[in-house]
């Protein structure tokens, strides 16, 4: 039997067993110390997360001087909300690009996995898929409908493929029937995948 | 032509899998963590943007690991092997190869220590604390390690000439997509600046800073007019040398 079929009868376990002692030996070794993961993955609850690109995307929402701002410059105008961390790691360079009636935008990255950490946090699995990564370049309407996003033929689709400095997100636009509320109730509609282009803001129950 | 340079138009995949969970096993997050802390305490820290004093830090790694050493043991393995295994997968396997590579970790010390913990798999780990080290984490994550440099070349193309992309040597590892080699695009920004990558990619043509152009697709030019999606135009950030002239 070749390795190529060798697989281990409990993957999981195997995997959560290997990651652990791999931890240990490096806090052993002194290459980590054991509150060093920890203090990575609390980064990711505090500081870098989606809930930052919400209030960025409620703000540019509620304020139509703020969203030209953010657009032509977005680390400048994301700056102006004084949030820690905004050029911080996987975000050194950001740029946002807002949708509307005659555009849709959906942010891939084909190659790998690139996401703008500090206003989105970490990537979640779909966007890591391979399947995804695939077919998103060459039928993005078929991926969308899939998503529940059905985007008409004559709608223009642009599709932002990272692989360099930049960090794309988008702007969604924003439902119908919410003039009523706040920018904190505005910024909780608002999900990782719709800035990134897969999914809508949907209308929040009539108040 | 290495599969995973290409894996953007590859068809007959079925559907995508919506799991919106960023970690679908515990587990996964122990070693995206490791990844990043050894991100933070890589020695090529102590000459980026912005610089850190990395050699202050009380740590035993003496390496350099970025985006690029984990994107190019990815890119190395065999295909097939690649489809196989979930995204953190990957991570462990490359990662945890690379600290035996690197006689920081031995093969039979990690396997026995794993059939410990897969023994007793709320055994505790060791507690040995490094607040120097911690400290520079969390400065790493808020302050990152941007390629922005100095130019060191003329800036060669201009908004809105057309360009072809280059089809360099299949190297170890590239930042151009597969399915844009040999296409035909226009430049929709030209970045201030020029960007250094992580490492050179040697035939493939990375090396020192470049300037990096947007450049926009039309997908019928990607994929061919009667097997693409009307109104459909694929942007993409290109290292200079991945571009020519269109005479």
């Amino acid at each position: 039997m070749t390795p190529l079929f060798d697989y281990d009868e409990n993957r999981e376990a195997a995997s959560a067993a290997k990651v652990r002692a791999l931890e240990a030996l490096l806090i052993k070794k002194g290459v980590l110390g054991s509150d060093s993961v920890d203090a990575v993955l609390s980064h990711f609850e505090t500081v870098a997360g989606p809930f930052n690109g919400a209030r960025i995307v409620a703000r540019a929402w509620l304020d139509s001087d703020y969203k030209r701002r953010l657009l032509e410059d977005t680390p400048k105008a994301i700056a102006e909300l004084h949030f820690p961390g905004m050029d911080g790691a996987e975000g050194e360079h950001m740029k946002a690009v807002a949708n509307s009636e005659s555009v849709h935008n959906l942010v891939i990255c084909t190659l790998c996995s690139c996401y703008p950490w500090p206003v989105l946090g970490l990537p979640p699995y779909w966007y890591k898929d391979p399947v995804f990564r695939a077919r998103g370049v060459r039928e993005p309407r078929a991926v969308l409908r899939e998503f529940g996003v059905p985007i008409s033929a004559e709608k223009e689709v642009k599709i932002w493929d990272s692989s360099a400095q930049i960090r794309w997100f988008v702007i969604p636009e924003r439902p119908a029937n919410s003039e009523h509320l706040n920018e904190a109730q505005l910024a909780a509609l608002i999900t990782p995948e719709a800035m990134m282009g897969v999914a809508l803001v949907p209308a929040p129950p009539a108040a | 032509m290495k599969l995973q340079h290409y894996i953007g138009g590859l068809e007959n995949l079925g559907p995508v899998n919506f799991e919106k969970k960023v970690f679908v096993a515990k587990w996964e997050k122990r070693i995206f963590g490791i990844h990043t802390v050894m991100m933070a305490e890589s020695t090529h820290l102590a000459h980026a943007l912005p610089k850190y004093p990395i050699a202050q830090v009380p740590t035993t790694f003496k390496e350099t690991w970025t985006w690029a050493s984990l994107r190019t043991g990815a890119e190395g393995m065999q295909p097939f092997e690649y489809f196989k295994y979930r995204y953190y997968e990957k991570w462990l396997m490359g990662i945890s190869q690379f600290f035996v590579d690197r006689g920081y970790v031995a093969a039979e010390e990690l396997a026995k220590l794993t059939e410990h913990y897969r023994a007793n798999p709320d055994a505790p780990l060791p507690e040995r604390p490094n607040p120097i080290l911690k400290e520079q984490v969390v400065k790493y994550l808020n302050r990152g390690d941007s390629g922005l440099r100095a130019p060191v070349a003329p800036v060669r193309f201009a908004v809105g000439d057309t360009v072809y992309v280059a089809d360099p040597e299949a190297a170890d590892h590239t930042r151009l997509p597969g399915f844009l080699r040999n296409k035909k695009g226009t430049v929709t920004e030209v970045y201030p600046g020029a960007f250094e990558y992580f490492v050179s990619t040697g035939p493939d043509g990375l090396a020192g800073p470049q300037h990096v152009y947007c450049v926009s697709f039309d997908a019928s030019d990607i994929w061919g007019a009667d097997k693409c999606e009307p109104h459909t135009v694929i942007y993409a950030d290109l290292f200079d040398v991945y571009l020519k002239p269109a005479h």
